[in-house]
């Protein structure tokens, strides 16, 4: 956490009480209680600056370790390699095809989820950002456009993997639909993989827990995102996508943006 | 669809039902094995409360004053001065 | 105190439960199409929307409890998620059955509410292991909350994307919940519904009191300053934290 100042007083909620940030999204949750003023009354940076300046130093950290990213694509392309000897196919197309390349990218998904937190849990991480005067969503925002950042790069390249070794009608017609599903469903994974990479990282059996909390809550994205590439592979011509499940992705990420975003404070207290 | 016949159909129903039922029973044997445990931890401390006021107070009017209330026991301890507490908490 | 007018729910919930039953078996008429199989219906669908109703309200106690920081709406958001649970086990084993009778397999994809209903469990099944890996009982209570609302909120999300999913490529079997049920039909599945209801409530009584006991006789030891007796058991279920225990 180099970027940061850490000269401020501690960051407000810490000291314990209701974070003024608990209540916002979320369905349920009542009025907020003093307004979410974050960087007018404190000390310190607003949220702006220090999301870039984690995501700097997420960015950083990941080109000089070549830990997740790289792993994530060699995870998809062998798992490619993997469904062509299991299934005895060389090639496949629509639904089939749909939904190798869904839960092979959730999988290779699930790994980022696992690394997301373990650096700064393991390295003081957080002690150093709890103390810095700067709102805590902050982090959330960060690490999530990290994860985003990673899926993109994951796409790069196991979509065209796919298309090589695997799909049998061509992927240069329909890749804009594609990246925008893509980009979509990117966004609900990347929510939810936050939230339970944040929530697992602290337990004791944390590459257990990620992905069984990660994966039955990645379902309806699984849902969305199969069944709207599906027509897109379909031999032969491309059908349209049914704009249901555009509304169902679009909704999840809704549903668990603001979800991650009101909740994500209570992890980091201690 | 045709209906099915109507002893496989009872059968089956009755399996259904007794799931239920099954899932109910078991609970209740649960909660049974955690009250078992409440009553024997229960009576554990009445004798240690016994024998801690026999401690502190060996009257020589008797032998071991039984307190058959085991609500009686706890309360007093705490204003008794001297009692040591440790707070070796368990969790 | 919850153990207070528990014999009262008790023996309304069995006056409830059993008329219930009672009327399934000799007032509700024999389904057309299923005939005597359908009365599984009865007792499946109770319990699922039950079980369903039960872990929104366990992520709904688990708010409360992070707003209040008062440890006993993390207890209230345990007992009825786990209760939850254990419903669920019952829906899936009877939806089984169901599918068994219906459709001559043990377990079938074209019923919706049944395949939403096997990933939410699914997911239901980390959250006791998720706290009995964390040891600290505020952080553990507190993880627990994010979960109870995490997965609360995703219960109805999955509902839709399920339902969505199944739609348009398989016909509905369950077409008669929302009411398309013939007089009786729906008198007696109402009747089921309110016994499954207060059945949950009393277990949920029932339990609450369990643990409120446990609770107030580890305090009990402490107040008597007794050392060493750590219950050998370390358990998922969230310990309270000593306040003055008045409900």
């Amino acid at each position: 956490m180099s970027s940061a100042p850490q000269d401020g007083p501690p960051a407000g909620p810490s000291q314990g009480g209701p974070p003024a940030r608990a209540s916002q999204g979320g369905p349920a949750a009542g009025p907020p209680p003093g307004g979410p003023g974050a960087g007018a009354s404190r000390r310190g940076p607003s949220t702006g600056t220090a999301v870039l300046a984690i995501l700097r130093k997420e960015v950083r950290v990941e080109l000089r370790t070549l830990e997740s990213v790289p792993a994530m694509c060699l995870f998809s392309v062998t798992t490619f390699v993997l469904f062509h000897f299991a299934l005895d196919r060389d090639s496949v197309n629509g639904d089939l095809a749909s939904g190798i390349l869904w839960v092979t990218l959730l999988f290779s998904g699930v790994l980022a989820i696992n690394r997301l937190f373990v650096a700064d849990e393991e390295q003081g991480g957080f002690d150093g950002f709890l103390l810095a005067p700067v709102d805590r969503s902050a982090l959330l925002i960060a690490k999530f456009l990290t994860l985003l950042g990673f899926l993109v790069v994951l796409e790069i390249v196991a979509v065209p993997a796919f298309g090589l070794l695997l799909l049998e009608p061509s992927v240069g017609r329909v890749v804009l639909r594609l990246i925008g599903i893509l980009l979509l469903a990117d966004v609900g994974i990347a929510a939810v993989g936050t939230l339970v990479a944040a929530l697992a990282v602290r337990t004791r059996a944390r590459d257990l827990l990620g992905p069984l909390l990660a994966l039955p809550l990645l379902v309806p994205v699984v849902i969305g995102g199969a069944r709207a590439c599906a027509p897109l592979f379909a031999a032969g011509h491309p059908a349209s996508v049914p704009v249901r499940w555009l509304e169902t992705l679009g909704l999840y990420d809704l549903v668990f943006g603001l979800l991650a975003y009101a909740v994500f404070d209570f992890l980091l207290e201690d | 669809m045709p209906a099915i016949p109507l002893h496989t159909a009872v059968s089956y129903v009755a399996g259904a039902y007794l799931v239920f039922f099954a899932l109910v029973l078991i609970y209740v044997a649960i909660m049974a094995s955690k009250l078992s445990r409440i009553e024997t931890e229960l009576s554990e401390l009445t004798e240690l409360a016994i024998k801690e006021r026999e401690n502190r107070d060996p009257a020589p009017t008797g032998g071991p004053k039984t307190d058959p209330a085991p609500t009686g026991g706890p309360k007093t301890d705490p204003t008794e001065a001297g009692g040591p507490k440790p707070e070796a908490v368990a969790r | 105190m919850y153990g207070k007018g528990l014999r009262a729910l008790s023996v309304t919930t069995a006056l409830v439960m059993s008329g219930a039953i009672a009327l399934v078996f000799f007032w509700a008429p024999e389904d057309a199409d299923q005939g005597f199989a359908q009365k599984i219906f009865y007792v499946h669908v109770p319990m699922a929307i039950v079980a369903l109703c039960g872990f929104v309200a366990g992520g709904l106690m688990a708010i409360a409890h992070l707003r209040t920081r008062d440890s006993r709406w993390d207890m209230r958001s345990y007992v009825a998620i786990h209760l939850s649970i254990i419903l669920g086990v019952g829906v899936l084993l009877t939806g089984s059955i169901w599918a068994r009778v219906s459709w001559g397999h043990w377990w079938v994809w074209n019923e919706p509410t049944l395949v939403s209903f096997l990933i939410i469990f699914l997911l239901y099944c980390t959250y006791q292991p998720l706290r009995f890996s964390i040891q600290d009982p505020e952080r553990q209570a507190r993880y627990a909350s994010v979960f109870a609302i995490m997965a609360g909120a995703f219960v109805p999300l999955n509902f839709i994307a399920v339902r969505l999913a199944q739609q348009y490529t398989h016909p509905r079997v369950l077409g008669n919940i929302s009411g398309n049920l013939p007089g009786k039909m729906e008198w007696t599945f109402f009747a089921s519904m309110l016994g499954m209801t207060l059945l949950f409530v009393t277990l949920w009584k029932y339990e609450m009191t369990s643990k409120h006991a446990s609770s107030q006789l580890r305090r009990l030891k402490r107040l008597l300053g007794e050392e060493g007796q750590s219950t050998g058991r370390r358990s998922a279920a969230p310990a309270p934290r000593q306040r003055a225990t008045q409900v």
